[in-house]
């Protein structure tokens, strides 16, 4: 079934990219080699040019840890989170981003809250971007389904007890709905960056002339809150804010 | 302890004058025991003085040095009341260098008069076979009587080669004192000083060209030179005094050492990639005290390196220990000797090693790689691969012995490995949630559910209405007892045709119009059909028919082929179901 929906999601897209998912699969296969064999330069670009057209957390994990072994942090940073983002309960993609964040200079504090580590943010974030949907798309069939079923059934206690089933299906329906809808908003609007300067001096201002709050080093993880003159006014995970100069950072 | 003619008792002397004898023919002649000698070689000169009593002054050696003497000998005679005497000095001669030597004429005065002897010539050839450090052999013709040197063991080198520079004191003086030495600045030099204690004279005399000197021992360096190129040790000064006694102050003498020059070539090419720069003829062995042990029991592993070379630069080996392996810092006892061949001994790491599980551990065999200065090449001793076979424990060392659990050892730290395989690619920025797709999944089993729904309200009315669902087969089922029919026209089957013919008009009416078998009469059929249009003639015929059916199954009468029978059946039921349907 999955295939099927991946199958015709690509109908929907085929136009957008002249590239095939055979050849992207290709792509990905040469760039494994070469990783295996050691040449994480050229393993980039294979897995890169995949990303052209297609994505997934895998890739973008493979990603991450060529930018890891060339010694990129911040861009292997920034691909893990990507990769975290679209797989949250991932291990992988969890252990190894912990690892390329040991090697960033700024330690943040973060607020407690949920983050997508959490059970509940495992819960909520599925194993991709379209798990909830997926999942929503398989409750609503199972809710009509029973429905259907208590309909036709005749016996009493079990046509209650279906009916009750085909209440909890409809309510599992709209939550599975409602955390797919969440998660598409997550998975659209990126609010979260990284640094990729070496330094960067947060202001008070959005220009060069304000106080500089705090200094910030490459691959530290920051929260966009509005943008004002190419100028990001920024959020730790700490709860501080100042603005950042602009192309100081990509969004995951 | 050489006569001096003063020592002479001058009571003798009183008497020999006292007796008065008459001057007998004098002689004054000088003699040389060779002519000829190589250098270092000695020759004996003697000069002779007889019946006078007169002194006689040296002669001048002409570059002979003086090794012993002079030697007094005097004798006296009285024979017959005839006193004769004769006096002579020797001396004993060498020289330093090849050549003509003369000994000049020694005078003395007799009478008014003065006699000479005969100058001798000797001639000196070059020693053979005699070594003279060639540095001492400089010095001395500085100065024959007081000279330094610095002798070194070679002139040329490889950078860590070790070389053992000597400085030596050579002296002829009865007496000296040092007062000030300046002992040469090292440049490119990584020296060690051999301990030499107190500078004493050396117990035996050294002869350099046939000279003999005292000598003494006032530096011993090992050397090891740290870069290529030529490098030059500086002379080295020292003041002395000699000749000081009670009675004389001395002079004063300053002093100069050769300098010494050292070629010292860079190592060549294509060193061991575990070379660190050992120079020398040295060894290695390795030792384990046991490889049979139990777990917790401590095995000693003995690294020891020996020769001659540069030993205190060797550092601990890397012995890159399998991981349950415990290991302490090694234990270095050193075993050296700075003697005048150098640094030489051993240098020992003792390793404790404690396994703490059972197990075979193969420990990597140790290498070292030194330059060997024998053969002028790079050398590398593989050490023993050895496994130690450790045993579990059987409670004899620890008084419980429970079975180890420790966590495991992360020995590195690394980012997990690529994803391999199918990596799910999805087309870039396609989302499921909101799609076309996503839309339809949802829309579709709610409009299933509702199709479902219509479809069983339907099948529900058309359960409570058996009337209507006869009406609507009505027109199947007549077509399935008109093939009946067909077959057995087919069969020329008479009575089966006739019964399956009739019972499809049956069928198909009752069914139709909701009639019981007895209600289908011509009355019922006439006036239920002439309610539609055109109904009356049709009515007409299907009873017609019906009573040709009739006639033939119950008498052998048949007015019409059975062939028009079927055909205009099958064409009234269907022009009945149209009539009726419109």
């Amino acid at each position: 079934m999955r295939t099927l929906l991946s199958l015709a999601l690509l109908a929907t897209t085929i136009h957008v990219s002249s590239m095939t998912v055979m050849e992207a699969d290709s792509l990905v296969a040469q760039g494994t080699r070469a990783y295996a064999a050691g040449d994480h330069a050229t393993a980039l670009a294979r897995f890169d040019s995949a990303l052209t057209a297609y994505s997934s957390p895998a890739l973008l994990y493979n990603i991450a840890n060529c930018h890891y072994k060339l010694g990129d942090i911040p861009h292997a940073v920034l691909y893990y989170e990507r990769a975290a983002r679209l797989s949250p309960g991932d291990p992988d993609i969890r252990t190894n981003l912990e690892i390329a964040r040991q090697s960033v200079v700024d330690r943040v504090n973060e607020l407690p809250g949920f983050s997508l580590g959490s059970t509940w943010g495992r819960i909520r974030g599925g194993r991709d971007g379209d798990q909830w949907a997926r999942r929503s798309l398989w409750i609503c069939l199972a809710f009509f389904v029973v429905l259907a079923i208590a309909v036709v059934v005749r016996q009493r206690i079990l046509r209650r007890g279906l009916f009750v089933g085909s209440a909890l299906l409809f309510c599992a329906t709209l939550l599975a709905v409602a955390f797919a809808a969440a998660r598409h908003h997550e998975l659209t609007d990126t609010s979260e960056a990284i640094i990729m300067s070496a330094k960067v001096d947060v202001r008070s201002e959005p220009k060069g002339s304000g106080t500089v709050l705090f200094v910030l080093h490459k691959g530290t993880k920051v929260t966009i809150l509005q943008q004002q003159q190419g100028w990001s006014e920024v959020q730790l995970a700490n709860g501080n804010v100042g603005w950042m100069p602009p192309a100081t950072l990509e969004r995951i | 302890m050489p006569l001096r003619p003063h020592l002479i008792p001058s009571v003798l002397l009183a008497w020999c004058i006292t007796i008065g004898a008459v001057a007998q023919e004098i002689q004054f002649n000088a003699q040389v025991d060779r002519t000829s000698i190589s250098t270092g070689e000695y020759v004996k000169c003697t000069i002779s003085l007889t019946n006078s009593r007169d002194r006689f002054e040296a002669p001048s050696f002409g570059g002979l040095v003086v090794v012993q003497g002079p030697f007094d000998n005097s004798s006296f005679t009285i024979v017959n009341g005839r006193m004769s005497g004769s006096t002579s000095r020797t001396w004993v001669l060498t020289a330093t260098a090849p050549g003509k030597y003369t000994i000049g004429a020694a005078r003395t005065r007799v009478g008014n008069g003065i006699i000479e002897t005969e100058p001798i010539t000797i001639e000196v050839t070059k020693g053979a076979g005699q070594h003279t450090d060639p540095s001492a052999s400089q010095g001395q013709s500085r100065d024959p009587n007081l000279f330094i040197t610095i002798s070194v063991s070679k002139n040329k080198a490889y950078v860590g080669e070790q070389i053992v520079a000597t400085y030596m004191l050579y002296s002829r003086y009865n007496s000296l004192e040092t007062t000030k030495s300046d002992m040469p600045k090292l440049e490119g030099f990584w020296a060690e000083n051999v301990e030499l204690g107190e500078t004493n004279w050396d117990p035996q005399l050294s002869t350099v060209n046939g000279l003999q000197y005292r000598t003494a021992t006032l530096k011993k360096q090992v050397l090891l030179p740290q870069r290529p190129g030529k490098l030059r040790i500086a002379p080295f000064t020292m003041e002395c005094v000699v000749n000081r006694s009670f009675f004389n102050r001395g002079s004063e003498v300053s002093i100069r050492s050769n300098p010494v020059e050292i070629t010292v070539s860079a190592l060549p090419p294509g060193a061991p990639p575990d070379f660190n720069g050992a120079v020398g003829e040295l060894d290695m062995t390795v030792a384990v005290d046991r490889t049979q042990v139990k777990a917790n029991e401590a095995i000693e592993l003995t690294v020891m390196y020996s020769g001659k070379g540069n030993l205190k630069l060797m550092e601990a080996p890397a012995l890159n220990l399998p991981g349950d392996l415990e290991m302490y810092d090694p234990k270095l006892t050193d075993k050296l000797n700075l003697s005048g061949g150098g640094m030489s001994g051993s240098r020992t790491y003792q390793f404790l090693i404690i396994p703490r599980h059972e197990g075979d551990f193969p420990l990597p065999p140790i290498t070292f790689s030194y330059f060997d200065t024998r053969s002028n090449g790079y050398r590398t001793i593989t050490g023993p691969s050895v496994t130690l076979e450790v045993s579990p424990g059987d409670g004899s060392t620890a008084a419980v012995q429970r079975p180890n659990r420790s966590d495991v050892q992360v020995l590195g730290k690394d980012i997990r490995y690529l994803r391999t395989g199918d990596l799910e690619l999805r087309p870039k920025g396609a989302h499921l949630f909101g799609s076309a797709i996503w839309l339809t999944g949802m829309g579709a089993p709610l409009l299933g559910f509702l199709l479902f729904l219509g479809w069983r309200r339907r099948r529900e009315a058309a359960l409570n209405d058996t009337a209507g669902t006869r009406r609507k087969q009505a027109d199947r089922v007549a077509r399935e007892h008109l093939n009946e029919a067909a077959q057995a026209l087919k069969n020329s089957d008479r009575n089966t045709f006739y019964t399956a013919l009739g019972r499809s008009i049956h069928g198909y009416l009752g069914d139709k119009f909701g009639w019981g078998p007895a209600e289908i009469t011509a009355v019922n059929i006439r006036s239920r059909l002439g309610a539609f249009p055109q109904g009356a003639s049709l009515a007409d015929e299907l009873v017609d028919l019906l009573e040709a059916c009739d006639m033939a199954r119950y008498a052998p009468v048949e007015d019409r082929p059975r062939q028009q029978l079927y055909d205009s059946a099958a064409a009234l039921i269907g022009r009945t179901e149209q009539i009726v349907r419109a």
